[in-house]
């Protein structure tokens, strides 16, 4: 699903958000990436769903080369990616009901189909008696099952949370870990980044890890069990 | 355009009344700028449209005067064969002919009440004439010169007149006219236009959410350009509306208050107001500025990912 090969991603004034990062992430996998504040996680989703360019290197996501697309040709690449955000990014006067289905007004389905997914997936996520409600009026967990409606009411291939439950008290934050867990057991592929050790150590996903713009560490889920993390495949 | 795009482009024409309906005050500060701005194209084009009525007015009456030699009345013949050869001429509309009786008399209409001065000629004094009109493209001294030279070549001609100068003041008038409407016109296009930049990148400003959130699920650079350019047409239809109106109005109020100024300027014409053509044209400035200003502000949205 994901492939990069020696990226960099440079600032104006020589600082690196990435430093030749290479990984590839398979159809169907559930990936942490973590590392302290800093350390290039948003940078590289940023990446992933073309709002940055990479100064050097090459992505693949999905089949299209990312890092060669022309701005015209992002638009297409989004509507296979749903995206989450730690400030979930709804818009406060819009209902719930909008919120969610712009990302089909978008895709140009039929207003009837529209509908009835969205209020499919808004029952889905306990979200159905709160259809016409607007975000200011939910908690934050709500708002955040909004916010995950909306990047998946298009059943995107892949799912990319940025920090998803960086503004949510533990209990919400599994509950939310707990849908996006189902939208990959539905067979979407899953890049969550977070520097939460609870989550972590709840999920047992495959992690990277990184550091200054550097991946430094890929720890697979069957190196969980056998293996304390200081002996996990490091990368230099 | 497949049945998809179709619908992502009503979805685009919704999001913008949705953005209408959102910032009513941008929507109506954009709106009141270009009413002002289109009040003042509408009131200089008012102007013009009347000056130019009055100018084509006195062009019609422009002529060329070709004066028989005096003392010799001609000939029916000769009248009809002159009048012939005039009539050829390009550049001619029409050829009357005035006999020398006829030209007394209309001295006499002309002097009114002076006209006792005639009483005492003991013969008419005043040649008989032709009077040739030009066609309305020939109304300048570039063209009537050559002409008034070609009709003096008649043995029968003794002398031909046609208001050198007048006519010159009447071309650099008209000229006068046409550039200062041009220059100002461009002026007032390019300070509208910036001043509905300004507003659309109010509304820009005020939608940058909704906007980040339409790239993010994947909208296209048209769908979310094109609600703004709705907007763009609609504030620009609404203000050229509101602008006719208030134009009407000042004009229906001003013609009893300016009645003695209009009539000196304008002579015997009353003052006209637009017709269908003219509102459509101030329609299609509004919503070309609005558009076309929306154009402006949302180029470096492109560059944008």
């Amino acid at each position: 699903m994901i492939q990069m090969y020696h990226v960099d991603m440079r600032y104006p004034g020589e600082t690196y958000g990435l430093r030749d990062v290479s990984l590839s992430v398979e159809r169907g996998e559930f990936v942490f990436l973590t590392g302290p504040s800093g350390a290039g996680k948003t940078t590289l989703l940023r990446l992933l769903f073309g709002a940055e360019h990479p100064s050097r290197g090459q992505i693949i996501v999905a089949g299209r080369n990312v890092s060669r697309l022309s701005s015209a040709s992002i638009p297409e690449l989004r509507r296979q990616i749903g995206v989450i955000f730690q400030d979930f990014k709804l818009l406060p006067e819009r209902t719930v009901f909008e919120n969610v289905c712009i990302t089909l007004e978008i895709a140009g389905l039929p207003r009837r189909e529209l509908r009835a997914r969205t209020w499919s997936m808004l029952r889905r996520l306990g979200l159905g008696d709160r259809l016409d409600n607007r975000p200011r009026a939910l908690s934050g967990g709500e708002q955040q099952r909004v916010a995950i409606a909306r990047a998946l009411v298009n059943d995107p291939p892949l799912l990319l949370a940025d920090e998803p439950t960086g503004n949510l008290d533990p209990d919400l934050a599994f509950d939310i870990m707990d849908i996006i867990a189902d939208a990959h057991a539905r067979g979407t592929t899953v890049i969550v980044a977070t520097h939460d050790p609870s989550l972590l150590e709840r999920y047992p996903h495959r992690r990277l890890v990184l550091e200054s713009g550097r991946l430094i560490l890929d720890r697979r889920p069957d190196t969980f069990s056998n293996a304390p993390p200081q002996t996990a495949r490091r990368l230099s | 355009m497949d049945r998809e795009q179709l619908r992502r482009l009503a979805s685009a024409l919704r999001s913008g009344i949705r953005g209408i309906r959102a910032t009513p005050i941008i929507f109506t500060l954009s709106v009141s700028s270009m009413a002002a701005g289109l009040l003042l194209v509408g009131t200089y084009l008012l102007v013009v449209q009347n000056m130019q009525q009055v100018l084509v007015r006195f062009g019609n009456e422009l002529r060329i005067v070709a004066f028989l030699k005096p003392n010799a009345e001609p000939s029916p013949s000769v009248v009809v064969e002159l009048r012939s050869r005039f009539e050829a001429f390009d550049g001619v509309s029409r050829v009357q002919f005035v006999d020398s009786n006829q030209a007394l008399e209309r001295l006499r209409s002309d002097l009114g009440r002076e006209a006792g001065i005639l009483e005492g000629l003991e013969a008419n004094p005043l040649p008989a004439s032709f009077e040739i009109t030009l066609a309305a493209g020939t109304r300048s001294a570039s063209t009537i010169e050559p002409l008034a030279a070609r009709i003096a070549q008649s043995e029968e001609i003794d002398d031909v007149r046609w208001g050198e100068d007048w006519v010159n003041g009447y071309s650099r008038l008209l000229r006068a006219v046409v550039w200062l409407g041009a220059a100002l016109g461009a002026f007032l296009m390019l300070v509208l236009c910036t001043v509905v930049a300004g507003t659309v990148r109010l509304a820009l400003y005020a939608r940058t959410d909704e906007i980040q959130i339409q790239r993010l699920v994947g909208a296209s650079g048209l769908f979310v350009r094109l609600p703004f350019y709705l907007e763009g047409a609609l504030q620009g239809a609404v203000a050229a509306a509101v602008a006719v109106g208030l134009l009407y109005g000042l004009f229906q109020l001003g013609l009893p208050i300016l009645g003695d100024l209009l009539a000196f300027l304008l002579g015997n014409s009353a003052p006209s107001f637009f017709g269908a053509p003219q509102i459509a044209l101030l329609f299609l400035i509004g919503v070309g500025l609005g558009v076309g200003g929306s154009v402006l502000s949302l180029i470096r949205l492109e560059e944008t990912r």
